[in-house]
């Protein structure tokens, strides 16, 4: 069956396309990822456990200041 | 300050910079090497127009026409079936003398460009009269309007996805807004920013495919939308296949933002999600520049080239990308507040974007460096040529941003840099200078993109003319002239020219076959076409490596005997026609440098990663073997692939232990003639024939000696080696 080629048409031919369809699996993945660790409330607790004010620290990941 | 320095002034001269980034775009492949040379004068007119490029060319949009003085077409041509770098042209029997112009429409398949190249050949005498009219780019307007608006959106986009993530959220997340965790107001900038940007996007590359349609097909808009060019653009080209990859992530994009302002009231939640996301498949959109960009067509590991390049346009793009998106957001967010909570508030996202500008800053570079390395291949190169000098003005200008974001980060940490602070001060209203650093980031993306649109130099190697390889043999009153062109490892055309008492000798019978004694390897007979003119030409790429190769030449006429001369040849790498290059010290050290810039950008993160590990004794000693052992069976794996196909290789095409040392000509095959007659004539069989396909020489010397399956020996013992050869030789023609 002929099917319609979406990428190929690289100096690698068929390996032009695994390879571009490869990274494009790679980062859907990483997409998905992204947006089921987000949705969870781990950083949200940190952020409410976080008083808001606290930039006189030199702990980079304390430098926080809650946006009303 | 701050009156001149305003949104509206980022956005005036983002749109300057990029058009001027774009204007002068040309393509980026160049001609390697042409046969017959510019303004070559040949003695009679040659049989083929050969011209190899630095790049693949697309074949449906790639075309080649041959002209008289009086304009009239004689030949035409397209990119050859064994070699997309070749545009070729078979030319008619009957060229007379006079001047003949090549013009070709090339496309080169990485980028889209089309050019226009002229060359002049004469046959018989030169006419100074007709110029060759060099390359030609014809800009469309449309071409610069679909890069300004992809280009500056998809960055925007970038970067805006980037510092929300990275940035905002961190620094001023606030869990009472359940959607997006910032205040309304900025969410809602934040919305119209990536709205706004994510439609010019997806309409730059509605523009993108129309534009490549209009150059591809040389037609008006009307006639691609109405007859539907683009589909064939679409489906049958490389731009067609990035264009499609970039629209269905543009997409993707599109329902990630559609969906987070839907079900922002449902499920706030999924917001985040949802941006958070889009960076992802941002960073996919931006490498899609990279596999049309320069790094593309780089002779020198094109993949370690696109993935450089993707490298550098990703941290661009989070770096100018993220100022803009910065300076768009920070009036809007501090809107509220004033004196020292202003002041924390700016500090809060400032340092934290100060950390991520660095660290891309630096790959930036390090990528940069790589990429110079690609193409410049001697000083004169750096020096001397357009690419070279946008290249200094590219690193000035970094070096002037470098300056003022490493003014910024100073101001972030007065504590950490108390000794510098002292001697030039700090700056305390961060939005001005913000602005004024994304200007300058706009000017560095302007020389970025003047810089991706200057041709790059042609290497100085490629420049030097290699003469093709010519000999002249006679035989029965024959002169054989052949010329194997271009000469080197790889595709080669095989011209031989037959003149008996000075003319030309048509309607014979010619074959070739190529052998190279030293490896006992020899092609199948290849048929030369009657061109006409006493000229029989032949193609392919028997010649597969340097060294000496020969090429016999049987003549036969319609009721005549067979006439046999051979050719010697020294083939030589450096007439091959290189489309890629080797990669020299230079570019390990500015892989090295990448691959240090990429670690230290990382570093935190890993220390963080580090810090979360439980390493224990167990798990240290797990992971380390694990390691270990993948390495160990990788490199194993790699060794035994390359050990079976050596052996594979061995036992296809041993070398031979005895090298025939008698050349196959006429005289060779005559006394070969007599000694089979007279020592074994039973030896000339069907069942002979059909195993010499099959036998190597040195095979064959040995049966003369000691017999062979089932004949005896050819009286072995009373002949000489020599004379065994020239048995050898002649039982040789028997093949078919």
């Amino acid at each position: 069956m002929q099917y319609q080629v979406i990428l190929a048409h690289g100096a690698l031919g068929i390996w032009d396309e695994v390879i571009f369809l490869s990274i494009g699996a790679i980062f859907l993945v990483m997409m998905g990822i992204s947006w089921v660790r987000s949705r969870n409330s781990v950083l949200d607790e940190e952020i409410e456990a976080d008083d808001g004010h606290s930039t006189n620290t030199t702990d980079p990941s304390d430098e926080r200041f809650r946006l009303e | 300050m701050r009156r001149f320095i305003s949104p509206r002034l980022i956005l005036i001269v983002m749109t300057v910079m990029t058009l001027m980034s774009i204007a002068p775009v040309s393509a980026h492949g160049y001609l390697i090497r042409s046969i017959p040379q510019d303004r070559a004068t040949l003695e009679r007119s040659p049989t083929r127009l050969q011209y190899w490029f630095s790049e693949a060319l697309e074949a449906q949009f790639s075309s080649l026409t041959v002209l008289d003085q009086s304009g009239k077409v004689v030949a035409s041509g397209g990119v050859s079936e064994d070699n997309n770098t070749l545009l070729t042209a078979r030319l008619p029997n009957d060229l007379g003398d006079g001047a003949y112009i090549v013009d070709m429409r090339i496309a080169f398949a990485s980028d889209g460009h089309v050019i226009a190249e002229r060359r002049v050949f004469f046959v018989g005498e030169a006419n100074p009269n007709i110029q060759s009219g060099g390359t030609t780019y014809s800009a469309n307007g449309f071409e610069i309007v679909w890069r300004t608006m992809l280009l500056t959106s998809s960055t925007l986009l970038l970067g805006t996805f980037i510092v929300y993530g990275s940035v905002l959220v961190p620094a001023w997340g606030n869990p009472a807004y359940r959607a997006g965790l910032l205040p309304p107001r900025v969410m809602t900038r934040l919305n119209w920013m990536v709205g706004a940007a994510l439609a010019v996007a997806l309409v730059g590359n509605l523009l993108a495919l129309a534009q490549q349609s209009m150059v591809f097909f040389d037609a008006p808009i009307e006639q691609v939308i109405s007859q539907q060019l683009w589909r064939v653009v679409r489906e049958g080209s490389r731009f067609g296949d990035l264009w499609t990859a970039r629209m269905i992530l543009l997409v993707i994009v599109g329902v990630c933002y559609g969906l987070s302002l839907y079900l922002r009231e449902d499920q706030p939640e999924s917001v985040r999600g949802f941006w958070t996301a889009n960076a992802w498949a941002m960073a996919l959109v931006m490498g899609s520049f990279s596999a049309g960009s320069h790094a593309a067509g780089s002779p020198i590991l094109p993949w370690v080239a696109i993935f450089n390049d993707w490298l550098h346009v990703l941290c661009v793009g989070a770096w100018a990308g993220g100022v803009s998106a910065m300076a768009l957001v920070l009036p809007s967010a501090l809107t509220p507040y004033s004196g020292e909570a202003r002041r924390l508030a700016q500090l809060a996202a400032l340092k934290r974007f100060s950390r991520i500008a660095t660290a891309c800053v630096v790959v930036v570079i390090a990528t940069g460096i790589y990429s110079s390395a690609t193409w410049i291949y001697s000083s004169s190169d750096a020096t001397d040529t357009a690419f070279g000098d946008t290249l200094l003005l590219k690193v000035v200008l970094v070096g002037g941003l470098v300056v003022m974001g490493l003014a910024h980060h100073i101001s972030l940490q007065p504590e950490r840099y108390e000794q510098w602070v002292k001697r030039v001060g700090v700056i305390r209203q961060f939005v001005p200078t913000l602005r004024l650093e994304a200007i300058l980031v706009l000017v560095v993306l302007g020389s970025v993109g003047v810089l991706g649109a200057t041709p790059v130099p042609v290497p100085y190697f490629i420049q030097e003319a290699v003469p093709s390889p010519t000999a002249t043999l006679t035989s029965a009153g024959y002169s054989i002239t052949q010329t194997v062109t271009p000469g080197g490892p790889g595709v080669n055309t095989y011209d031989t020219q037959i003149l008996r008492d000075g003319r030309p000798v048509e309607g014979l019978t010619v074959r070739l076959q190529l052998v190279q004694p030293e490896r006992d390897k020899r092609s199948l007979w290849l048929s030369a076409e009657d061109a006409g003119n006493g000229v029989y030409i032949a193609a392919g790429g028997e010649i597969d490596r340097a060294g000496s190769w020969l090429t016999l030449v049987d003549l036969q006429e319609d009721e005549g005997g067979r006439e046999r001369v051979v050719f010697e040849w020294a083939i030589t790498d450096e007439a091959r026609v290189e489309q890629t290059q080797v990669p020299r010290l230079q570019h390990f050290v500015a892989i090295g440098l990448v691959l240090a810039a990429v670690g230290w950008a990382l570093y935190p993160t890993a220390q963080g990663i580090y810090r979360r590990l439980d390493l224990s004794t167990a798990n240290v000693t797990v992971a380390i073997g694990t390691i270990i052992a993948t390495i160990g069976l990788s490199a194993a794996g790699v060794v035994v692939i390359q050990n079976t196909q050596a052996e594979y290789e061995a036992t296809l095409n041993p070398l031979p232990t005895i090298i025939n040392p008698i050349l196959p000509d006429a005289d060779s095959l005559g006394r070969g003639e007599d000694l089979l007659k007279r020592y074994c004539p039973d030896w000339v069989s069907a069942s002979l024939i059909d195993r010499l396909p099959r036998t190597r020489d040195e095979d064959l010397f040995t049966a003369t000696e000691d017999g062979w399956q089932g004949f005896a020996d050819c009286d072995g013992k009373i002949l000489t080696d020599l004379e065994r050869w020239d048995l050898v030789n002649y039982i040789r023609t028997f093949q078919k």
